[in-house]
């Protein structure tokens, strides 16, 4: 049993043990961080983490540190890998906050696990800046802590939606995985089409690694729709369009919530992804540009010189996070929780990432959400029109009809 | 180690030794412990509970459950659905200690209606359904949307109090533990050891079979649920991924194997070390923690099918020995 | 009508599937009395090596058979010649742990190489064809006539080859068939080794309907332990009918239960096998032999 005893000890040592790195003489802000190196959501938190990294060392290098008061302040920021586990996560943000005593708190990507660490946060009272979470229940529990830069799940089919009212659509259908943010959006989904005056035929849930959603489409079918609204993970939007094809369904649009605006579903989809609609948190194509890192375009190449990589919106969003905490360091003139706080809550700033306004829960309400629409294997912005370059096509042609279409087009070559 | 063994194989040497560890990491807080300290040292507690409770009707009563998470699960959207407004018109929200009894209780309830049907299945039908069940419910949680917030699951009020936390979980681990001990030494525990070894023997002698399986399965739910709303408390967020989680069957399971199958402290100590090697050494190599666990339960039931306590040779493990050898009885020396 | 017609067809598609996927653990339990709880790894292990070759060399799933069950064959041959054949003499719980260690070993295994990221085999034809009205997916229609061709195979295997008649002979009588000369370890690797292969070429057809992801093999082992609950123990006719009972079962749900329908589909299989279980433990049809409920 001492044996035991002499393990806790041994965890008490390894956990201490970077404390040192965060010199506290040298005036350095620490920023801790939490994000999944390994585990389900190791891909996306390598883009978060590449996302923080690049706003560090731009901070670093070319701002030149953070002035509050009359002195100049370099940032640091601490990473540990939640593992995308809730467990973890929780027991690595209460270790930034009372081991390493960093001042300010990044969030890990993912709603879940965002919400494990928020609570600890509260609890702690100090403020967490999250640019990988849009659910809208973590806004809803009261925290005073937590700002996300992401354009909340509620709002994700309102612009495509308000585009295609204009242009005719009355009748819509929802498909939605049954997790949390997915269910934000069909939920916001219901909301926006009876405000644009369309009907809502159906809604269907489907659980969590579904194999195969072919009785979906199959309802849908006999209620011809004009808008299909489906999705929750890349992999269901994939079996959306096969399941369509399969079952020759054809709604006049097709919006899939998630997925779409990935390359690798042109990639994976080929013409079969053709017309397919879905909404970005954000693109490199956009037409957004703020004071810290310029366009949405100059923001994507910095990232292309440091990682070698085109930047996804999970990585700019972590940058915007990180510099959202930045202005408001600098405009609180502080590194006081409290005073960060309220400069958080005034902050009304355009940036690569689009505009950024907290409201008093701490979620993004200026940022309109964009669309995407898949046209000659492109990725393109079609709304909101303010920052496209493309248009929306409505309504789109069937399967059978682009089949026809092929065959008109090669013999005619 | 062997006589480590042996103290623990001794009529109060196991309990003596227990009480003082107790005694000991009562005062763990007071020496300044950090909060994250107490965090870790709570969720070994916990997990100790967790395979305690598996052992008794896995190890104990030789029924392999593999969807144990699932009262697990009961417990935490238990807690989750009494604190939260729930859409429950009878049930007010209640506080943490007001809803616990009922995390308990309600996963008991839902032990004794699942039990009576599987418990009279044998062998692996009965891992299989257990398994059925664990998905089923996780499914069905799913679907109850009203009630459970479906997917997108149930924010609880995120009050954190590590010290509490620390002293419920140790004052839990204690009971639990003992009450093992006890239950492996009365009439009880000899019935269930009985109907391990040979259930239509057991029957013929007497032993009312039903009501002890489904007594020791009970008990298991019981503090299992408990855990469970524990768990969905300190975590202030469940849905029904990360409450109804695969991996902690696989887990629970293993602690026991390492340790030794069927004995007292066997989950006690596989449960410490399970613990303590995925968070010292294996954190750096996280996706590889099931693989080595595959790998390692393989070797186990190969090599030593009765975990650590049983190549040491201890008392408690000699009628497990048969389980996985049938051919060797005279391992079986009972003194 | 037209929905109640092509949601039969979305059915049958489906059940012949299923009963497909269930031979190798059918078989594996009727002849070893092993429940292999890592099927649904081996299938799920098919369809990642469909998709390999369907990527790197742009193989056909469907051509790709004829490499990936001589491969699974060897694996399932040696799993059994060194691991369970070692385990046989113990009580069935040993085995069942063996098999969920080996479950979780080739999941994990998976993950490392492939990640958790769905990998997907878009062959070109898919799509339907109309017939009065209906549509008959391609893919699928494939799917249900290699399966009914497999089946063939392995029946007229078991019937009248030598092998086949020792296989079954072994799973009628173990020390009989030893009086008789057959060697049981040798007829056992042989068989663990043809159920692997027939388990991976059921996880290769269906590769190009579904999303390849490590931790996708439970439901299936789940749903092969229904079936062959529903439609006896090693058995092809009953494989066939539990495996129809089965898809039907699950698409009139999904299809005909609005807003949840596909949660319903999903939870459907386990409460069909936790009601069988209950009431009827011993299985709707007898197979190759009665279940082994004692």
């Amino acid at each position: 049993m001492p044996l035991l005893l002499g393990l806790f000890s041994v965890t008490a040592a390894c956990s201490s043990k970077s404390s040192e790195i965060s010199d506290k003489s040298t005036d350095t802000i620490t920023i801790g961080a939490a994000v999944s190196d390994t585990g389900k959501y190791a891909r996306e938190g390598k883009d978060t983490r590449q996302g923080y990294d690049l706003w560090q060392d731009w901070v670093n290098n070319e701002g030149g540190g953070i002035e509050v008061g009359d002195r100049n302040y370099k940032v640091e920021i601490i990473y540990y890998d939640d593992e995308g586990s809730p467990d973890t996560t929780a027991r690595l943000v209460e270790k930034l906050i009372t081991e390493d005593k960093v001042d300010f708190l990044l969030a890990p990507y993912s709603s879940g696990l965002t919400k494990s660490a928020s609570a600890i946060a509260e609890k702690y009272d100090k403020i967490m800046a999250s640019g990988g979470a849009s659910s809208d229940s973590l806004f809803t529990r009261g925290f005073k802590n937590l700002f996300s830069v992401f354009t909340p799940a509620q709002y994700y089919t309102e612009s495509i939606l308000k585009a295609l009212s204009t242009k005719g659509a009355k009748t819509i259908v929802v498909a939605y995985e049954d997790t949390e943010f997915p269910t934000n959006v069909a939920e916001g989904t219901e909301k926006w089409a009876e405000k644009y005056g369309m009907e809502v035929l159906a809604v269907e849930t489907y659980p969590k690694d579904t194999a195969d959603l072919s009785a979906i489409t199959s309802k849908f079918k006999s209620l011809d729709p004009d808008v299909f609204i489906g999705g929750g993970h890349f992999n269901d939007a994939l079996l959306f369009v096969r399941a369509a094809k399969e079952q020759n369904f054809n709604p006049r649009a097709m919006v899939l919530t998630v997925g779409a605006s990935n390359p690798k579903f042109v990639e994976e989809m080929g013409e079969d992804s053709a017309y397919i609609f879905g909404p970005t948190q954000w693109e490199s194509t956009m037409n957004y540009q703020g004071q810290y890192f310029g366009t949405s375009a100059e923001y994507a190449q910095k990232y292309q010189e440091k990682w070698g990589e085109t930047p996804t919106y999970q990585a700019a969003g972590a940058t915007a996070a990180a510099l959202a905490l930045h202005i408001a360091i600098d405009k609180a003139d502080s590194l006081d929780t409290e005073a960060v706080r309220q400069a958080m809550k005034e902050l009304d700033e355009e940036t690569f990432f689009g505009p950024i306004n907290f409201d008093e829960t701490g979620k993004n309400i200026d940022k309109p959400m964009g669309t995407i629409q898949i046209l000659d294997n492109q990725i393109q912005v079609v709304v909101p029109e303010e920052i496209s370059l493309a248009q929306v096509n409505y309504p789109v042609p069937g399967w059978k009809e682009r089949e026809d279409n092929d065959s008109v087009a090669s013999n005619s070559n | 180690m062997k006589n480590f063994s042996k103290i623990l194989s001794k009529k109060w040497g196991g309990l003596t030794l227990w009480g003082s560890l107790i005694f000991l990491l009562s005062f763990y807080p007071l020496t300044g412990a950090s909060g994250i300290q107490l965090f870790t040292a709570t969720q070994i507690f916990l997990w100790v509970i967790l395979a305690s409770n598996w052992n008794l009707i896995g190890g104990m009563t030789g029924y392999l459950d593999f969807g144990h998470a699932v009262f697990f699960g009961i417990g935490a959207y238990t807690m989750g659905i009494l604190v939260t407004n729930s859409s429950l018109a009878f049930a007010p929200k209640l506080s943490f200690w007001q809803a616990l009894p009922w995390t308990g209780i309600s996963a008991v309830i839902f032990a004794l209606l699942i039990g009576w049907a599987t418990l009279r299945l044998k062998g692996a039908y009965f891992s299989i359904a257990m398994l059925s069940t664990f998905a089923a419910t996780r499914e069905i949680v799913r679907i109850l949307r009203p009630l459970t917030g479906g997917g997108s699951g149930l924010d609880l009020p995120p009050v954190l109090n590590r010290p509490g936390e620390y002293y419920f979980m140790l004052i839990t681990m204690a009971i639990v533990v003992s009450l093992m001990w006890w239950i492996r030494r009365s009439e009880l525990g000899m019935s269930l050891v009985a109907i391990r070894e040979d259930e239509v023997g057991a029957e013929m002698r007497g032993i009312d079979t039903t009501f002890h399986k489904l007594f020791a399965f009970a008990v298991a739910a019981f503090f299992t649920g408990i855990c469970g709303a524990f768990w969905a408390w300190q975590n202030t967020y469940i849905d029904p991924d990360v409450v109804f989680f695969q991996n902690r069957n696989i887990i629970m399971i293993m602690m026991c194997m390492l340790g030794g199958l069927g004995t007292v402290w066997g989950p006690v100590i596989g449960a410490v070390l399970l613990y303590l090697l995925q968070d010292l050494i294996w954190s750096n190599l996280v996706d590889y923690h099931l693989l080595v666990l595959g790998v390692l339960l393989i070797l186990l039931i190969m090599f030593i099918p009765y975990g650590i306590l049983g190549a040491l040779g201890n008392y408690d493990t000699a009628s497990i020995v048969r389980i996985f050898k049938t051919s060797n009885k005279t391992k079986a020396k009972i003194k | 009508m037209t929905q109640l017609l092509q949601t039969l067809i979305n059915g049958l598609l489906l059940g012949g599937f299923y009963a497909v996927m269930v031979l190798g653990f059918s078989v594996f339990w009727g002849v070893m009395g092993v429940i292999n709880l890592a099927h649904g790894e081996f299938l799920m292990t098919g369809a990642y090596l469909a998709w390999l070759l369907f990527t790197s060399f742009s193989i056909d799933p469907f051509a790709s058979l004829l490499l990936i069950m001589p491969i699974m064959f060897i694996v399932g041959f040696i799993m059994q010649k060194f691991l369970l054949n070692r385990l046989l003499e113990r009580p069935s719980l040993a085995t069942l742990l063996a098999t969920f260690g080996i479950s979780v070993i080739l999941a994990n295994i998976h993950k490392i190489i492939y990640s958790a990221d769905p990998r997907n085999v878009p062959v070109s034809y898919s799509g339907s064809f109309e017939l009065l009205g209906l549509s008959l997916p391609l893919v699928k229609s494939l799917i249900f006539v290699v399966a009914l061709a497999i089946m063939l195979g392995l029946y007229l295997f078991l019937q009248y080859t030598r092998l086949g008649k020792a296989i079954r002979a072994a799973a009628q009588n173990k020390n009989a068939a030893k009086i008789v000369g057959i060697d049981i370890e040798q007829v056992y690797a042989i068989t663990a080794g043809i159920c692997i292969a027939l388990t991976a070429a059921a996880g290769a057809i269906i590769s190009p309907t579904q999303a390849i992801f490590p931790f996708m093999g439970q439901p299936f082992t789940l749903k092969a332990f229904t079936i062959t609950v529903l439609g006896g123990l090693g058995q092809i006719p009953g494989a066939l009918l539990g495996g129809m009972l089965l898809g039907m079962a699950e698409v009139m749900v999904a299809t005909y239960v609005p807003g949840i329908g596909t949660n319903l589909g999903v939870v459907i299989s386990l409460l069909v096998l936790i009601l069988v279980l209950i009431f009827r433990p011993q299985g709707i049809l007898t197979g190759l032999k009665r279940m082994p409920i004692d």
